[in-house]
């Protein structure tokens, strides 16, 4: 299990290691380096999701690892409480950002290998924290830059510790 | 104090992004306004109240928050969505409006409306357009099976495509007259509407006096918002981001 440790409070979550092999292990290789120590959620919809792991508190881009394959076709579902990668509009895409589904977001599944069907790779889910969760997708959010959810008080993921039931992964 | 209107986000499951928009939307802006109206083609398609496609659940679920928090949120239906029924409207709490509706905007009279009907030009939809609007022949198609409705569907949408890209562009806009005609029959002097993608605002002459209409635009990598104030009206556009 991975805990992330953010100033809201901690979030556990669980990868899928079977059904998603190449997000999981991505994901987990970004928690190992500590990429994502000091950066942040930017992106809060309420009703809809919340999404980090790429900008930091001075919503500068941090630059991440090639994009890996989209691993949407899995069969695993945009569910309230599952962890997805977001990417661009290409859907091979995906580096180091990814959300939490706070809705089941069933539209955001795979539908067909074209660039409008492919949908967001889920990769894993939260095991505890989803307390954590519903006060981050409460907080207030505005416009920076070209962003237009972003928190007006940064919710930082300060800290991730990675349990050493994945030491062998 | 405001009131947003919008019109033609074309939701659908294939453009993710636009649906992630309009939730933002929703939740940043729709949520302190007085009220929100949509002017037509909310979605790409309109099956029937009955489809349960995720993309219709999740908009349901969202727009009954903005509506139970105290936001008046008005309906129109568009040239695709024009199935949208009383089903719909009780589960958001959204209040249907008929396709042409005078509004009182802090005093100003407005003739709201999805604008298809102003492309007078292109008669073949007009004719289309009455064929399918009438009673009786959208009460068969509802009670249609899903399976059939959808595949209907799809084949209307390619239909629409094929014929829309040999369409002059004159014709495809609304025609002058049927904006005057429109204006005179509401007894109004500004008019809002979307349909045609080609967002502005054009003066004009309508029943001896000068006129206004407003043409609200398209979402696609841009989302467009007109936003009534008392000090007046402001169309104004934002970008929409990717789910990156």
């Amino acid at each position: 299990m991975i805990t992330l440790h953010t100033n809201y409070g901690d979030i556990t979550v669980e990868l899928d290691f079977e059904k998603a092999p190449l997000t999981a292990a991505n994901f987990l290789q970004y928690c190992r380096d500590e990429f994502y120590n000091d950066t942040i959620f930017h992106r809060v919809i309420a009703n809809f999701m919340i999404q980090g792991g790429g900008m930091t508190a001075d919503m500068a881009e941090k630059p991440g690892r090639p994009s890996i394959e989209n691993e949407a076709d899995n069969g695993l579902s945009n569910d309230t409480g599952t962890l997805a990668m977001a990417r661009t509009m290409d859907p091979h895409s995906a580096s180091s950002q990814f959300f939490i589904n706070i809705a089941d977001n069933h539209f955001l599944n795979h539908k067909g290998k074209n660039p409008q069907g492919w949908g967001y790779a889920v990769f894993g889910k939260v095991v505890s924290g989803m307390d954590t969760v519903d006060k981050i997708k409460g907080v207030a959010t505005g416009s920076t830059g070209h962003h237009q959810d972003v928190p007006r008080d940064s919710v930082v993921i300060e800290r991730v510790v990675v349990s050493d039931a994945y030491a062998d992964r | 104090m405001s009131i947003l209107l919008i019109s033609d986000l074309h939701l659908s499951a294939e453009r993710p992004e636009i649906t992630a928009a309009f939730f933002s939307f929703l939740e940043k802006s729709a949520a302190r306004a007085e009220a929100l109206y949509i002017l037509g083609d909310l979605f790409e398609t309109w099956v029937g109240d009955d489809d349960p496609s995720p993309i219709v659940k999740n908009v349901t679920t969202a727009l009954r928050r903005i509506t139970k928090r105290g936001t008046h949120v008005y309906l129109q239906r568009g040239n695709r969505d024009f199935a949208i029924g009383k089903h719909f409207s009780r589960e958001t709490g959204c209040t249907l409006l008929p396709d042409y509706h005078v509004a009182n905007f802090y005093g100003e009279q407005l003739l709201l409306l999805h604008g298809d009907t102003l492309c007078t030009d292109d008669r073949q939809y007009q004719r289309f357009r009455r064929l399918i609007r009438c009673p009786p022949v959208l009460g068969l198609l509802r009670r249609l099976p899903l399976s059939v409705r959808r595949k209907l569907a799809a084949r209307a949408r390619l239909k629409s495509m094929a014929s829309n890209a040999n369409k002059a562009e004159n014709i495809m806009d609304v025609a002058p007259d049927a904006v005057v005609a429109a204006l005179q029959r509401a007894g109004v002097q500004t008019m809002i509407h979307g349909h045609t993608h080609r967002p502005g605002a054009h003066a004009l002459q309508a029943n001896g006096k000068t006129a206004e209409r407003i043409v609200l635009g398209d979402w696609d990598r841009q989302g467009w918002v007109l936003t009534a104030q008392p000090s007046g009206l402001e169309l104004t556009s934002f970008d929409i981001e990717p789910l990156e």
